[in-house]
């Protein structure tokens, strides 16, 4: 019997997935803290009214429950976190209890001491959202005069900190054309970014974010850039390097796991090995999938995450069991997210439109002549069915009246 | 006569890490390097706690698994010296010396 490291044949992070797959394991679970922000983001989904956020004692016995139950990917997020006065102890109990810790913010309040005070206390990454290079584009968004200014300042001294820092920017109408602006910053501050696509509706399902949505045809000078990769995770230079030194023999590097195997006949990993936690302590399986499992006030997360019915049939779903999906020829340029089938579409297993535009405009861009979904390829054939149908009963009528 | 003290091994505190079906997936916040261990390395991974020296853990380990002191050793020592070099433990000093 040796006692030394193990290297299987798959990378770590892939073998880490595939267990909690399979065992439906909480690897990863985003938190958030409340949803008071200092910022009115004109396409943001949430109430920004506190209606009872989860008290001090009662985010540290969460932690504590997710820690037992095996997270081991934590993100704070909001709202605006650092809005929470008790946020450095919730931290410090996070770091007490060994989770690999990320932070969400628009950094308005990031100052040095806070800086310091992340990397003492173990955050690893802070994402940042950042909507343009341009002050007047980036502040109309979230309608704070200057913020622009604001959250560019804070990257440097996060980054003094050795914290790593990444840019994310959705896309919308008020801010399409900004996206090359915002990798030129990326690449100027050296830190990797994401370009972010989704606009989702408000929780309670209503669509008024949604008017701030690029329409697909917009969208298309974006998707067909060739310098973009959109929505593709990049790597960090450190990340980058340290995988280099290390693999095959012990470690690698963290990656974000998207792309595991292991989710291949799953729509996502929400409810499989993550999970999202508001600040009242609602369990979901994802923050774009807001169904409540259970509420962390009344129940323990292990009784929630294992036996809520929500959550075992979201388990049950494959997505070569989906009723329309499942037929696409089109299936594998398609980011459909359930969460958005539900919201958008009415039903956790259907296809919606947006999804259906922007994989038919992906096939095309790989080459596939005419790709149709198969969602749009049930309405034709429902169109040329009733138009037939509409033509006999017209011929039925016509002779029955000679 | 009297020795040096000990080594004493801890786990580096700045490490994200968690036990998965006894495996231990750790994650170095500086870097973002993931590393894994495996059973036994996990059972010694729970026991560096900063109160115990390569020995002792040894003698942990070949009291709870099927090996002899002296492989439970060189693998223990094997072992930390891997993790020391990833900066995934560290030393620390006995306070006091042994005496003979």
């Amino acid at each position: 019997m040796t006692a030394t490291s193990s290297a299987g044949a798959t990378p770590i992070m892939d073998r880490l997935i595939s267990r909690t797959v399979q065992e439906h394991r909480p690897l990863s679970v985003h938190f958030d803290l409340t949803y008071r922000c200092n910022e009115r983001c004109v396409h943001c989904y949430l109430d920004h009214d506190d209606h009872g956020e989860l008290t001090t004692a009662e985010c540290l016995k969460v932690l504590d429950d997710l820690a037992r139950s095996g997270t081991l990917f934590l993100t704070f997020s909001g709202g605006e976190i650092f809005l929470r006065p008790d946020l450095y102890e919730i931290l410090a109990a996070a770091r007490r209890l060994h989770f690999d810790i990320s932070l969400k913010t628009n950094a308005l309040l990031v100052t040095p001491e806070r800086a310091v005070r992340l990397r003492e206390l173990g955050v690893r990454r802070v994402q940042i959202s950042v909507y343009s290079d341009i002050p007047a584009v980036h502040d109309a968004i979230t309608k704070v005069p200057g913020s622009l200014q604001r959250t560019l300042a804070a990257i440097p001294i996060l980054l003094e900190q050795g914290l790593q820092v990444k840019l994310a920017c959705p896309l919308m109408r008020e801010n399409l054309l900004a996206y090359r602006g915002v990798m030129a910053l990326a690449e100027k501050l050296g830190v990797p970014y994401i370009l972010d696509l989704t606009i989702t509706p408000m929780m309670d399902g209503s669509g008024g974010p949604l008017e701030h949505r690029a329409s697909v045809s917009s969208l298309l000078p974006v998707l067909r850039d060739p310098v973009l990769h959109a929505c593709k995770p990049q790597p960090t230079p450190q990340a980058a390097s340290a995988m280099n030194a290390f693999q095959p023999a012990f470690g690698s590097a963290v990656s974000s796991g998207i792309e595991s195997s292991a989710y291949e006949d799953l729509p996502c990993s929400a409810g499989h090995n993550s999970c999202y936690i508001s600040p009242y302590g609602d369990v979901f399986p994802c923050v774009q999938l807001p169904q409540a499992a259970g509420n962390l006030r009344t129940e323990k997360f292990d009784d929630i995450w294992y036996h809520a019915p929500k959550l075992e049939r979201l388990r049950a779903i494959r997505e070569s069991q989906l009723p329309i999906c499942s037929r696409c020829e089109i299936r594998s340029y398609c980011e459909r997210c359930p969460g958005l089938a539900l919201m958008e579409g009415g039903d956790i297993l259907g296809a919606y439109e947006r999804a259906c535009l922007l994989a038919e405009e992906e096939a095309r861009l790989a080459g596939v002549v005419a790709p149709v979904s198969a969602l749009h390829r049930e309405q034709e054939t429902g169109f040329v069915q009733n138009a037939l149908k509409t033509e006999f009963a017209s011929l039925a009528a016509n002779s029955s009246s000679d | 006569m009297s020795t040096a003290a000990p080594v004493l091994w801890q786990k580096n505190p700045a490490l994200a890490w968690r036990e998965i079906d006894d495996e231990t997936v750790i994650i170095s916040p500086q870097d973002s390097v993931m590393h894994e261990l495996n059973n036994t390395g996990s059972f010694l991974w729970k026991n560096i706690d900063g109160d115990k020296s390569a020995a002792e853990l040894a003698e942990l380990l070949a009291a709870n698994y099927e090996v002899t002191p002296d492989i439970a050793l060189s693998d223990t020592q094997a072992l930390l010296e891997e993790m020391s070099s990833r900066k995934l433990v560290v030393t620390v000093p006995a306070t006091g010396g042994v005496t003979t």
